[in-house]
């Protein structure tokens, strides 16, 4: 039984609760004193997106009594294609409340506990006090790294999903005997070289998979019923439609949660994960950027810029600036195909791997090369508004 | 022949769709797999494994038969079923994404 904090007394259902969960009372693994203990239970959602959607619902309908909500970010457009708890009338507004909202709409009998902020080191700690289980669905290393660290100081469990493309990954950490995020993956990949979903995109569906698969091993702590994903890494492929699961194991020498632990307390976790010089640059290593402004004043005045474009040919159909295309992985054959003697200006979508692009142009001796600043999102937002965004 | 399963971003690093099929000569072994994955994919070395330790990078680990292989010596044998290709050997990356 994983539950960490049990109801010293049960919480009793009104008549229209024992309505609305009849489904679940005349289940023998749920009943009565099962859905008392979902009504007791204090679940954290961190992050409302992709994962945090699906989650947050089944988790409201099922009548969980304390939902809490960790989010800093407002809704736009591009979320609407997964983020399912947010609608095109919530564009613009705070995630924590849109979600709260719907929360209400779907089940008047949840408690919601709003945090309109970013989950932080200094935050983390106080926050989680108020829980009994933490459900991470957040979209980064550092917080990742936060939430897991938190959940093994404070000895709750961290129900785990990440996505990314077509795939998923899902576990239960810090419960029990099993192994936490850092037994796992002790340390984070160097930022820029594994895409975020806004770099490589992420299937609509796939959070809501995995997202249906966080909230499942939620209710099952609760009850403590079933099997739980203690100890086992669940991996979705969804092109294939293949689960497959693997055995993980506590690693003795982990340095929160091992024999001899090396992290006591929060550290910090964007220095960890290295973003810090990322966020600083606007890029992963440091280059020469050129603004979009002055950019657009240069081909519009007929100066003598190649425009290179390293992104994808998918991504080149959706907007392009009517660069040469060579994506970043076949930069280093291809690069014959460019005249040194002429100014480079690379670009993708964000800037990050336009910046690895100019990095290594200029360690194969080219002089005049720099990187557009935010990439051709920042063209779509300085220069051109008709461009689409994506 | 064994069938290798390489995390999304190195897939399209590699510019291969689902499984990688390689050869391997003498004994199949983490070590001998990764040899002939990174030859075959040079843009692959330093991602799997680190350019000069040539260690399993820590946000990287090795699967077979629902088991973690993560810690076992590059040198030893893989599993039967991966050898006669009947399960992939799994090189599992950290995915952050929500
Ligand atoms: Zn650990």
């Amino acid at each position: 039984m994983a539950t960490p904090n049990e109801p010293a007394a049960p919480m009793t259902l009104s008549n229209d609760e024992v309505l609305r969960y009849s489904r679940h009372l005349i289940m023998p693994e749920v009943g009565v004193e099962g859905q008392q203990r979902i009504k007791a239970a204090r679940v954290l959602c961190v992050g409302t997106g992709g994962l945090g959607s699906p989650l947050a619902l089944y988790l409201a309908a099922a009548g969980v009594g304390t939902l809490g909500l960790v989010d800093f970010d407002v809704v736009d457009y591009t979320n609407l294609q997964r983020q399912i708890i947010h609608t095109t009338g919530d564009v613009g507004r705070s995630k924590v409340q849109s979600a709260a909202e719907k929360i209400a709409a779907i089940n008047p009998f949840v408690q919601v506990l709003r945090f309109e902020a970013k989950l932080t080191s200094a935050n983390a700690m106080e926050i989680f006090r108020e829980f009994d289980i933490i459900a991470d669905g957040t979209d980064n290393f550092a917080t990742r790294y936060l939430v897991n660290d938190a959940c093994v100081l404070s000895g709750k469990p961290n129900v785990y999903a990440s996505i990314f493309r077509f795939e998923g990954q899902a576990s239960v950490f810090g419960a029990g005997s099993g192994p936490c995020y850092r037994c796992l993956y002790p340390e984070p990949p160097p930022p820029g070289s594994v895409p975020s979903c806004v770099e490589g995109g992420v299937l609509g569906v796939l959070p809501g998979l995995l997202g249906v698969i966080q909230a499942t091993e939620v209710i099952k702590l609760i009850l403590g019923a079933g099997d739980s994903l203690i100890g086992r890494l669940l991996l979705v492929d969804a092109l294939a439609m293949r689960f497959r699961e693997v055995k993980i194991s506590r690693d003795p020498e982990c340095p929160v949660c091992g024999a001899n632990p090396t992290v006591k307390e929060l550290i910090d976790y964007e220095q960890f994960c290295g973003v810090r010089s990322q966020e600083s640059s606007g890029a992963v290593v440091q280059v020469p950027e050129i603004q979009p402004e002055e950019l657009k004043r240069k081909l519009d005045g007929g100066a003598d810029v190649f425009v290179l474009d390293v992104r994808e040919p998918h991504e080149y159909q959706i907007c392009n600036l009517g660069g040469h295309l060579i994506p970043l992985g076949e930069l280093p054959q291809r690069v014959h195909e460019l005249d040194r003697s002429r100014e480079i200006v690379a670009h993708c979508k964000g800037g990050v791997r336009s910046a690895k692009a100019v990095a290594f142009l200029q360690g194969a001796g080219f002089e005049k090369v720099s990187s557009l600043a935010g990439g051709i999102l920042a063209w779509a937002d300085k220069v051109d508004s008709k461009m689409p965004k994506y | 022949m064994i069938r290798v399963i390489i995390p999304a971003h190195l897939r399209t690093l590699a510019r291969v769709e689902g499984e990688v099929r390689v050869e391997v000569e003498g004994v199949a072994t983490q070590r001998a797999v990764l040899d002939a994955l990174e030859e075959r994919y040079p843009m692959l070395r330093g991602t799997i494994r680190d350019h000069v330790t040539q260690k399993r990078r820590p946000f990287v680990r090795f699967f077979a038969c629902e088991r973690d292989l993560s810690h076992e010596a590059p040198d030893a044998r893989l599993p039967d079923a991966v050898i006669a290709g009947t399960e992939p050997f799994l090189i599992v990356g950290a995915i952050a994404g929500g």
